[in-house]
């Protein structure tokens, strides 16, 4: 059972000295909070046994005695329990935080397909709600455990030197209890699991809504938005009342034991004093020292559940950190840096997983999800093959769902790859560190995600001390120059969630222009330029054949007019070539190809948009 | 410096103190109330609990003079069975009261969270322009918790306690005044303390709470962009922008760890205090019965009363440490109640007319007079843009990006108001309509498609809305019938959060179905940019040409295709409606709109 708290203890240890001096002025504490009663009992004895002969005096001075070397004492243990509580509860949050921190940076080096699989909101919740219960469990519970086994142990050796025989009995159904106390812990944690997820669950349709109020409103989604919220929330309330459940059976158990071993002292105590077997005063004593038993045994319950609780959450965040970092480098003696070189891929091929058996988060599995279909494989990309040398372009086409992004991806090391089948200048993927890859490799995805800052800094993101000029430069490449006089403050307007909105067409150009800053051997565009108007497609592609000349490029695109010039295309049809040679050999041949040509040149005509023209004019 | 703004705004706050407290906690009544028959059981639930529980060391005291110190063992086991049915009864009821009070407090709950995010339908697309998500979801999610603590370990606690004290006090009180009273005196220190550490713990809290707010929002962009981060090894900036985050949240957690050890141990030191002053008394009292000839003047203070009375004082602290710990509890709550009532309070919401017109049917005349309109109030994206839009006419806008046209159909749904001028439906100003009679009415496709998780039918459906053969009638009206027919499961395909499984062309066929379902009279389109390859293109043309058929119909047009389909075509320039015309009286009159047709034409013979 301990074993569920292991993943822990690396990050206890950072703090084990200032913990054990935490846990020794607790020892301190409990040791001088059991001794008050004892003074206690002491002083009432003395009052029992006073002989009025003795006369006043002697009482009083005894009791004032007493009042203060209890009230010495009580000082003593109120400044040792502040120190031990800042130790310990401090602590606790420290250790928090570097989880926190620990499992975010075990984020950074996650694949995309991580992200792709767990939404965000699930993600944030076990980060957030998670490991509040984790801090529960490493503060409050360290500190009620410390305290209340050096409590419990300096009770029994006081009880037992008191009445031996009593004592055995009235602790005796203390490990039936715990035997109870166990079975009910493990539905709570089962249960804790559950609600957790759900709470995780209710963070993501929140992140959904809230991303898409817009689109809720104008469409007048608001209602089944709302029946979807609630089912959440209806559902995440009773889970919670489930543990509840467990937790209220907790109490009485734990409130029982304090009354049967009262009752066990009371009675069978009361008949040895009866008839003399033990001292009245031992004997008060020992019923003193239940009471202060009682205490603990009762907040048991409350360190059992959240011990339970804990392991649940725990094991939520630490499933975060164990989820594998599929695009792993070889190891450090092994790692090659590439030359420049042909780039050649053979026989790739990518399955997608059934649904069923893809890592998923727990809870991030679609639910109500088709069993048959759960459990089917999808060839995404079959016997892929073909040689860029350095300086060329590949255009790779295709219908939506053709596998074009999936290569993409692989090239640019977003999904692992099999040895043997992605080479640059002889040297495998594989054996290129993926931070090395990424340094020499320009990728520019299809959606284009802007950050909170300003629309420059967004531009800099991968050289943040690039120059002005530079930044202008890129943003004009991209042919986003001309956009700039309509927002606010230009290149200085903070831009993404927090900032102005950009057209879908503006965040790709924004995004495109991320590349040009970045010096890269080989660049892989996916289909960067779909949410831009085709004319100025055709000039950001006439743009980029400057900066793209001697580098080895990969352009995928739905729209050929941006492949027509590359060395060599290759059309993808669910997955596999289906046809391959230049622009000219393509169309001669009648295929896939030139069909799509054909359909997209009658379209072009049509489909050009006409507010660029505009602009066009102006400038 | 944000951070000493939240500071000094927590001050301010806590100077009007308990006042402020109280409202909080008469707005969170307000959510208990429906759920009041739970708190009532788990109340008396309590009492009762309580009540024999007070009764148990009185029970001890008693066997204690009466049985055993007198050697008397018949009575003794009738004392105890007596003992053993309270114990018993006292535990039950307590196990029970534990459910009955988190039942009331889940129920509250979710009033509160469906409370708030239907606050947060309604709030404007202004307060979203200026509000990270990140932090409010966690307003919905993290900061509801913190009052399920509250809740479940608060509220009715916290009357039990008094409940608790209250009689303790008058069994004290009873048992022996003089002592009683003496024990009392403490009672104001404590209050002292607790007042003065009450401020300290407050404001860490408002840090604490603003701070995880920061991090919420961090994390939520830091985990949406993550690909990106690594694709330009960003990771170490990232890193230590959370390091930073993070280290500050903790700072301000261990300042409130500081806070509560202080409380809760001065509130223990006080109860150690409070004994060594009874035992004093208690010598001073059993002295003061010594009669002169030297024997103790009968009803004196027994051995065994005194013991009760420390039995009896464990209660009267037992509560008031629990107080005292709760108090952070209930500290935290407050904190989190807080934000959460800001946040409803926020009346940032597109106003409802007070008395909305009712209309049966709408014949579907759009009208735009004189509108003016910034995003920025001082940065006009329309300056003052008049046209009507006849019932059943089909009219395109086209114009270049940032022209204003998408901000067209934003005010027409009443995203934004208008500052000068108005639009009018039915010759009624759209602000005169109820919210949901008017977007009910007007069916807007967005360029961007909100789709829910479920499967592609519950989409179609609107989660039951639309009945399933009208849903799949409009589908295959528009040809998502062939695309679902590719899906491995059809309709009953899987749509992932957000639709990010679906390609963009799908989903805007989704989303076309959806609003040809309902049949509104109106449409408003925001056409998608042409990113969807020439297979789907074709789909969506039709679909286009499809939905328009026998409605009004306001286009934001990027596609020649829709611009010759259309009645008459509007050219907005740079907020300013420049032309208007069909496609050939627009060629014909040689401005604008035809000197770019022209200018096409020789680039693409270029």
């Amino acid at each position: 059972m301990w074993r569920e708290y292991a993943p822990l203890w690396p990050f206890l240890r950072r703090y084990f000295g200032s913990t054990a001096l935490g846990a020794l002025c607790i020892l301190l504490s409990v040791g001088l909070k059991v001794w008050i009663p004892l003074l206690i009992g002491d002083a009432l004895e003395a009052f029992e046994q006073w002989n009025p002969a003795e006369g006043r005096d002697a009482l009083v001075d005894g009791a004032l005695q007493s009042a203060l070397l209890i009230a010495g004492t009580a000082l003593v243990v109120a400044l040792v329990r502040t120190a031990s509580r800042v130790l310990i509860l401090g602590n606790s949050r420290r250790v928090a935080a570097d989880v926190r921190e620990h499992v975010f940076d075990h984020l950074l080096r996650l694949a995309p397909s991580f992200f792709l699989r767990n939404p965000a909101g699930q993600v944030m919740s076990r980060v957030i709600n998670d490991l509040r219960v984790v801090q529960s469990l490493v503060g409050p519970v360290i500190l009620y455990i410390a305290e209340n086994l050096a409590l419990f142990a300096f009770c029994l050796v006081v009880m037992l030197r008191s009445d031996p025989l009593v004592t055995v009995l009235a602790l005796a159904p203390y490990p039936f209890a715990f035997f109870q106390a166990r079975r009910l812990a493990l539905r709570i944690q089962l249960g804790s699991a559950a609600a957790q997820n759900a709470l995780g669950d209710l963070s993501t349709k929140v992140d959904e809504s809230l991303s898409g109020q817009q689109v809720i409103k104008t469409m007048a989604l608001e209602e089944s938005d709302m029946a979807q919220f609630e089912a959440r929330a209806r559902h995440y309330r009773d889970l919670n009342l489930d543990v509840t459940k467990q937790r209220a059976k907790l109490v009485p158990l734990m409130l029982g034991l304090t009354s049967l071993s009262t009752l066990i002292v009371l009675g069978l105590g009361g008949l040895r004093v009866a008839n003399g077997q033990t001292g009245l005063g031992p004997w008060t004593a020992m019923l003193m020292y239940l009471g202060i038993l009682a205490g603990p045994t009762r907040t048991l319950g409350f360190v059992i559940s959240t011990l339970r609780r804990g392991a649940a959450s725990l094991q939520r965040l630490f499933e975060i950190t164990a989820s594998e970092v599929e695009i792993v480098g070889p190891p450090a003696e092994r790692r090659v840096d590439f030359t420049p070189g042909e780039l050649v891929v053979s026989s790739l091929s990518v399955v997608h997983p059934p649904i069923s058996e893809q890592p998923h988060l727990e809870g991030s599995m679609p639910v109500g999800l088709d069993p048959e279909l759960a459990d089917r494989e999808r060839a995404v990309l079959r016997d892929v093959s073909f040689r860029l040398a350095p300086g060329e372009t590949l255009g790779v086409v295709g219908h939506t769902g053709s596998g074009k992004t999936t290569l993409a991806r692989v090239l640019a090391r977003q999904w692992p790859v099999a040895r043997g089948v992605v080479s640059i200048g002889g040297t495998d993927i594989n054996d290129v560190a993926p931070s090395d890859w990424r340094r020499r490799v320009g990728f520019v995805p299809q959606e284009a995600f802007l950050f909170s800052r300003t629309l420059a800094a967004n531009v800099a993101l991968g050289r943040p001390e690039a120059l002005r000029e530079e930044v202008e430069h890129a943003v004009r490449i991209s042919q986003l120059a001309n956009d700039l006089d309509q927002l606010p403050e230009g290149l200085d307007t903070v831009v993404g969630e927090r900032g102005v909105n950009l057209s879908g067409g503006q965040r790709q150009r924004a995004a495109l222009a991320r590349v040009f800053l970045l010096d890269r051997e080989l660049v892989i565009l996916d289909d960067t330029l779909s949410a831009v108007d085709t004319h100025t497609a055709d000039r950001i592609l006439e743009a980029l054949e400057e900066f793209l000349a001697g580098k080895t490029t990969v352009i995928v695109s739905h729209r050929l007019s941006a492949v027509k010039h590359a060395d060599e295309i290759i059309v993808l049809e669910e997955g596999a070539v289906a046809e391959r040679g230049t622009h000219l050999e393509l169309l001669a041949r009648g295929g896939i190809y030139a069909e799509l040509w054909e359909k997209q040149e009658r379209h072009e005509a049509e489909c050009d948009e006409l507010g660029i023209e505009i602009t066009s004019k102006e400038t | 410096m944000a951070q000493d703004a939240v500071r000094a705004e927590g001050r301010e706050r806590l100077r009007e103190g308990a006042v402020y407290d109280a409202r909080l906690a008469r707005r969170l009544i307000r959510y208990v109330r429906p759920h009041q028959r739970w708190i009532w059981i788990s109340f008396a639930l309590l009492i009762a609990a309580s009540a024999s529980g007070l009764a148990l060391p009185y029970l001890q005291g008693r066997a204690i003079d009466d049985y055993v110190a007198g050697g008397e063992t018949h009575g003794l086991v009738r004392l105890l069975v007596v003992f053993v049915v309270l114990a018993v009864f006292e535990f039950v009821m307590k196990g029970l009261q534990t459910y009955t009070l988190d039942r009331a407090g889940q129920d509250a709950l979710v009033d509160l969270r469906l409370g708030v995010f239907a606050h947060l339908q309604r709030l404007s697309s202004r307060y979203y322009d200026r509000t990270p998500t990140g932090r409010l979801i966690g307003r919905v999610t993290t900061d509801v918790e913190a009052l399920a603590e509250l809740f479940s370990q608060g509220v009715v606690t916290i009357l039990g306690d008094f409940v608790m004290l209250a009689g303790t006090v008058a069994i004290l009180l009873w048992m022996d005044w003089q002592l009683a009273l003496a024990s009392f005196a403490v009672v104001p220190v404590l209050m002292y303390v607790t007042m003065k550490v009450r401020f300290k713990v407050r404001a860490a809290y408002t840090t604490m709470i603003s701070r995880r707010s920061r991090l919420y929002s961090f994390l939520h962009e830091q985990v949406q962009g993550m690909p990106l981060v690594q694709l330009f090894a960003r990771e170490q900036e990232s890193a230590d922008g959370f390091g930073q985050i993070n280290s500050e949240l903790r700072d301000a957690q261990v300042e409130s760890v500081w806070w509560e050890s202080v409380l809760s141990a001065v509130t223990e030191l006080i109860e150690s205090l409070t004994k060594a002053l009874l035992l004093w008394a208690g010598g001073l009292v059993i002295a003061a019965a010594l009669l002169p000839d030297g024997s103790l003047s009968p009803g004196g203070l027994t051995i065994g009363a005194l013991f009760t009375f420390y039995g009896m004082l464990e209660r009267f602290f037992r509560p008031l440490v629990d107080l005292s710990q709760k108090y952070t509890v209930m500290q935290n709550a407050m904190t989190a109640a807080d934000r959460i009532f800001a946040l409803l309070d926020t009346d940032d919401s597109v106003p409802e007319p007070r008395d909305p017109v009712r209309v049966d049917g709408c014949r579907g005349a759009l009208a735009f007079e004189d509108v003016v309109f910034g995003y920025d109030p001082d940065n006009p994206v329309l300056k003052g843009v008049s046209f009507r839009v006849e019932p059943g006419e089909r009219v395109a806008v086209v114009g270049a990006t940032g022209s204003g046209k998408s901000t067209l159909l934003r005010l027409l749904s009443r995203l934004y108001d208008v500052q000068q001028g108005r639009v009018t439906v039915d010759g009624v100003d759209v602000r005169d309509y109820a919210l949901s009679d008017l977007r009910g009415r007007i069916g807007v496709v967005t360029q961007d498609v909100f789709l829910f998780e479920g499967d592609v039918l519950e989409n179609l459906r609107l989660g039951g809305a639309i009945d399933e053969s009208r849903a799949l009638a409009a589908a295959s009206a528009l040809g998502l019938d062939k695309i679902v027919a590719r899906f491995p499961a059809g309709y009953r395909e899987p749509v992932r959060e957000r639709g990010r499984n679906l390609s963009a062309g799908e989903a805007q066929l989704v989303s076309f179905a959806r609003v040809l379902a309902r049949s509104p009279a109106v449409l408003a389109l925001d056409e998608a940019t042409s990113n969807v390859d020439t297979g789907t293109e074709e789909l969506l043309q039709g679909a286009v040409h499809t939905l328009t058929q026998g409605r009004t119909a306001l286009i934001i047009a990027h596609r020649l295709s829709t611009i010759r389909d259309v009645d008459r075509i509007l050219v907005l320039h740079k907020g300013e409606l420049v032309e208007s015309g069909t496609h050939e009286e627009l060629l014909a009159r040689g401005g604008v709109y035809e000197h770019l047709y022209r200018m096409q034409y020789r680039e693409q013979e270029g």
